[in-house]
């Protein structure tokens, strides 16, 4: 019995001491983000964009998915960087994967047909 | 032997416990409402280290990404605010917001009002004393305030441990690679703030985090690097 109520003390103790996983794997997007918007140049362009990439294409956090905003951002980016119809394929992706951008998002979409 | 470890284990647990207020009757209005998408607003630097606002501005997406919602990209808004003359913050933070919710599709608007951005050069600790304000579109009421004074010290890398650790970790990860300290420092310091913010809708806790506790409205902290 004491075994038991010591083994409960224990599990409730450590419970309290747990860790959380992120829910994404953001790699250096945000210093690379954070350069670019700092001092915009091909090569911190090439650099963000990069990090885009394996954000989007590596995501080992909890829950699997693109984190909110960086299919917008990416595909901004491309667009402003001339690769509109790339750069409005992840707007759109953005939207898919989360309809509560849509506000925002299609009216980016909206300027950047224009 | 064993009645010692089993008091100690349990005023152990106790102490963890001790006169902690639930997240559920500190932020009520978060259970209410349940913002999913919040815009990120820039932040009112009240020192006079004018830089701290760039610093601190882009810090903030990752850390609410974290918790859970949806949160605009700041590189983007950025680039709308100083185009629509919102630029500054200090204009809405006691205004009316359905403007943002009407352009943006905003449920919240998170306002940052930074206190104190010191530097100690010697010491390699950065001192950041920031408010956080989560404002509704909705009704203009506050569903979040907390503040915090967070010593950073960048001299020496993080092992921090316990239920934020991993967070803490994570917005330190980033320093071999940082563009500055400050950033980090910034990151540090909205990680460690926002850590008993109710969990969005794509946190794992959603909805479930009523019972947890809230820490205290004002808090101070070392975080190292």
């Amino acid at each position: 019995m004491k075994r038991m109520i010591l083994s409960a003390i224990c599990v409730m103790a450590l419970a309290s001491c747990q860790t959380q996983q992120p829910l994404y794997s953001w790699y250096d997007s945000e210093d690379a983000t954070y350069t670019y918007t700092k001092r915009a140049t091909e090569e911190t362009l090439a650099k963000a964009m990069a990090q885009y990439e394996k954000v989007i294409q590596k995501q080992n956090g909890l829950r699997g998915v693109v984190p909110p905003g960086v299919n917008a951002e990416y595909g901004y980016l491309l667009c402003k960087a001339g690769k509109k119809q790339e750069g409005l394929t992840l707007l759109r992706a953005e939207i898919k994967a989360y309809p509560e951008s849509e506000k925002f998002i299609s009216r980016i979409i909206n300027q950047l047909e224009k | 032997m064993k009645k010692y470890i089993i008091l100690s284990l349990m005023a152990l647990l106790m102490s963890s416990c001790a006169e902690q207020i639930t997240r559920l009757e500190q932020y009520p209005k978060m259970y209410e409402e349940k913002p999913l998408t919040i815009a990120v607003m820039p932040p009112i630097n009240q020192t006079n280290f004018v830089e701290a606002k760039d610093y601190f501005y882009t810090t903030l997406y990752t850390p609410l990404c974290e918790k859970g919602y949806y949160v605009y990209s700041p590189m983007m808004t950025m680039e709308m605010f100083q185009s629509e003359s919102a630029y500054d913050a200090e204009m809405f933070i006691d205004a009316d917001l359905s403007q943002f919710r009407n352009v943006l599709g905003a449920d919240a608007a998170m306002f940052t009002i930074i206190k104190t951005w010191k530097r100690d050069k010697v010491g390699g600790k950065i001192t950041a004393g920031v408010e956080y304000v989560l404002r509704s579109t909705k009704t203009g009421e506050t569903l979040y305030k907390r503040e915090g004074l967070i010593n950073v010290d960048t001299s020496v890398n993080t092992n921090s441990k316990g239920l934020f650790g991993a967070l803490i970790d994570l917005a330190a990860t980033a320093v071999a690679t940082a563009a500055t300290d400050k950033v980090v420092a910034g990151r540090l310091c909205t990680v460690y703030v926002l850590s008993d913010m109710p969990e969005g809708k794509y946190g794992a806790k959603f909805d479930q985090d009523q019972k947890m506790p809230a820490g205290k409205s004002y808090v101070t902290a070392t975080v190292k690097q």
